[in-house]
């Protein structure tokens, strides 16, 4: 058999020199200290040099947020992923970044997520087009310091219309107390959604292949919103990728992940799901599906006609909580066992860990490494054979 | 619409947006990077702001926007025995986000009123806004009465208000009839005078069920999403008319609602009080603003 292959799904936190270089605050001493010993960890080659940048003081954040890039890459790679990005740091959030570098939308202030966690809303007021492509300057850097493959995580069309408003397709007057009902909302969210795959997110990708991209992961956590849209969906991820050449997957999470089935049966061009479960697992060890009730939907991507592979989730990203590495293993096995051998699993988070601090992050990331090759050595003893060679090799 | 004996108000219950200020400091909080006493300080700051756009809006009632809550239910969560903050959930289709209600004992109980803090004195009429029976029992496992006699009985009596909004977000998507919600909406009934809002729904199947017997005194309904002929000829309660819709950043045209409100008065509904279909929070503070004014604008047109 060949070796799990193990990834990212896209972010990480951004660390506190970043964020305080990016505000124009004071960097104290910890701040300094967390970049010195990050650096020597992970292996970050020339790291010195921001040290005395961020103990000298004025650091540019541009580059600042750089080196952070790099620090990202190398802490993956030191985990032992597989495939890898840079946790996002030189953009400023999934939603916000992707709308700056569009026409066609204006920001309408910040809206309660939860609790008091807020996030940056804009309204669609004239058609969408592209300003200019926003991820090539990132891979263009990433390729040139990673040593891992690269996979660019970027939000996806459905999600970028669902966390808008819509000035410019619904009507201004005269739905008060005219049954404007779903129909024709979803019409004018269709109209929304098919304009920024054609003209924001096609683009990009096109962009990106041309510079020579070959995994590109479309985000869209915001796909199961409405759950009578779910086909607008798909033929939104269609419209985006149809006739390019390269893998695309796409990530879905913290959703009721039945509601996807039968709409995504007809997304095709979709070669692998990244979809977060570990949130709803238990923490016990065991292989069996009693053992692991946050894993029951899976065998609906099993059965999925065109056979897509599954990015299996199995770090809960919302707690500080470090899954064993036999938890990882037995949650792989599991997956293994419904789909009926390893060929069609991957293995990651279950989205990004930009919540959890580096230290955290970089924990789980071991142990999700470490857990895939236990699953590995695990299934090679059940067939009696020699551990495995990489995939990528 | 004064001589058409048409009785005619405006009010904004439920969620008021938080500042950007307001955001800030409890952020910061948040990160230990200020104190306690600094977002007390921004949310009274908010709060005047809030009174201030309402009385110059011209608006009846006034509300304290909840400045402090979380979500619908947290303080009552907090406050109530064998109640507890449970997953993360989607409120219905918007991108925000609640902790659902949990039980830990079959019988929660909440011994006094909320915390002043939840419930802040107001310089005018109020119009107070709590979770209804059935949104606050809903995947409990304890009946919408319970919560009602035990829960918000109590968290009534410490509001003080002209009228209290009961939020109901989830009769309409899960298919439940009204009638379910009768008993528990009678143990209220006597405590204040209530309504019940049906925010971003349709409330035509709820009304074809009877929604317009049940013992309150107000129905909330949504005109962004419910056609205008569902509401029942000879309604005879206080009508909140949601006609500022708090899903579109686009502010509302006050000669569009005035025509609105002189519809629903020909329908021969007698007692009406404009108000948005949901809370405002579901636009940023500017825009929520622009829509108070324009709703007390559209009283005057009408």
């Amino acid at each position: 058999m060949s070796r799990f292959l193990t990834h990212e799904i896209g972010s990480l936190a951004k660390p506190p020199w970043l964020v305080k270089t990016s505000q124009g605050r004071e960097l104290e001493e910890s701040d300094v200290q967390h970049a010195r010993a990050w650096g020597e960890k992970v292996g970050v080659e020339g790291h010195e040099e921001l040290v005395e940048s961020l103990e000298r003081g004025g650091a540019d954040p541009d580059d600042v947020a750089l080196w952070s890039s790099r620090y990202c890459v190398r802490m993956q790679e030191a985990a032992g992923l597989d495939v890898i990005w840079d946790g996002e740091q030189t953009r400023s959030e999934m939603y916000a970044w992707a709308i700056a570098h569009a026409n066609g939308f204006e920001p309408r202030g910040i809206v309660r997520s939860f609790d008091n966690k807020y996030y940056s809303k804009s309204a669609a007021t004239g058609p969408v087009s592209l300003q200019e492509p926003y991820h090539n300057a990132e891979f263009s850097f990433l390729q040139s310091v990673a040593k891992a493959r690269l996979k660019i995580p970027i939000t996806g069309a459905y999600t970028l219309a669902v966390w808008s408003y819509d000035e410019h397709h619904t009507p201004k007057e005269g739905r008060l107390g005219a049954g404007y009902g779903r129909k024709q909302e979803v019409a004018a969210r269709r109209e929304l959604t098919l304009d920024i795959a054609r003209n924001l997110i096609r683009p990009n990708l096109e962009a990106l292949i041309e510079l020579g991209a070959t995994w590109i992961q479309i985000d869209e956590p915001g796909a199961s919103t409405e759950a009578d849209e779910l086909d607008l969906f798909v033929e939104s991820f269609n419209v985006s990728v149809e006739g390019l050449d390269c893998l695309f997957s796409t990530h879905l999470c913290f959703s009721d992940y039945d509601l996807f089935f039968p709409a995504i049966e007809g997304m095709s061009g979709c070669r692998q799901y990244c979809v977060g479960f570990a949130n709803y697992d238990r923490r016990e060890l065991g292989d069996s599906a009693a053992d692991r009730p946050g894993y029951e939907v899976i065998s609906k991507f099993r059965d999925l006609s065109y056979e897509p592979s599954l990015g299996l989730g199995v770090l809960d990203i919302h707690t500080d909580f470090v899954e064993s590495s036999e938890l990882v293993r037995d949650r792989i096995l599991y997956a293994v066992e419904v789909f009926g051998g390893p060929e069609r699993i991957d293995v990651c988070p279950d989205c990004g860990l930009r919540t959890r601090s580096w230290e955290v992050a970089y924990e789980k990331l071991c142990a999700l490494v470490e857990g895939a090759r236990l699953a590995e050595a695990a299934l090679a003893y059940r067939k009696g054979q020699a551990p495995p060679e990489s995939r990528l090799s | 619409m004064a001589d058409s004996g048409i009785q005619l108000e405006a009010f904004a219950p439920g969620m008021y947006p938080r500042s950007e200020a307001l955001v800030q400091a409890t952020r910061d909080l948040d990160r230990g990077r200020t104190g306690q006493a600094e977002v007390d300080g921004q949310v009274e700051h908010d709060l005047d702001e809030l009174i201030a756009a309402q009385q110059q809006a011209g608006l009846d009632l006034l509300s304290d926007g909840l400045l402090r809550w979380q979500d619908h239910f947290r303080p009552l969560l907090e406050a109530a025995e064998g109640l507890e903050t449970g997953a993360l959930t989607r409120f219905l289709d918007t991108n925000t986000f609640y902790r659902a209600p949990k039980a830990t004992a079959e019988a929660p109980r909440l011994s006094g009123p909320l915390d002043g803090r939840y419930a802040s004195p107001l310089p005018g009429p109020r119009v107070g806004t709590l979770p209804s029976p059935y949104a606050l029992a809903r995947g409990t496992g304890v009946s919408p009465e319970a919560m009602a006699e035990h829960v918000l009985a109590p968290a009534l009596a410490g509001l003080d208000a002209e009228l209290v909004v009961l939020v109901e977000p989830f009769l309409a998507p899960d298919g439940a009839a009204p009638g379910d919600l009768e008993p528990a909406l009678e143990a209220l009934s006597n405590r204040a005078r209530l309504a019940l809002w049906f925010p971003f729904s349709d409330a035509g199947p709820l009304l074809e069920q009877g929604a317009a017997d049940l013992p309150v005194d107000g129905l909330g309904i949504d005109f962004y999403a419910t056609h205008l002929d569902a509401v029942p000829e000879g309604f005879d309660k206080l009508l909140l008319a949601g006609v500022v819709d708090v899903r579109s950043s686009v502010a509302e045209e006050p000669e569009e609602i005035a025509r609105f409100a002189a519809r629903l008065g020909d329908r021969g509904v007698e007692r009406i009080a404009l108000v948005p279909n949901g809370d405002l929070q579901y636009v940023a503070e500017p825009i929520a603003r622009e829509k108070l004014a324009r709703l007390g604008r559209a009283k005057a047109a009408a």
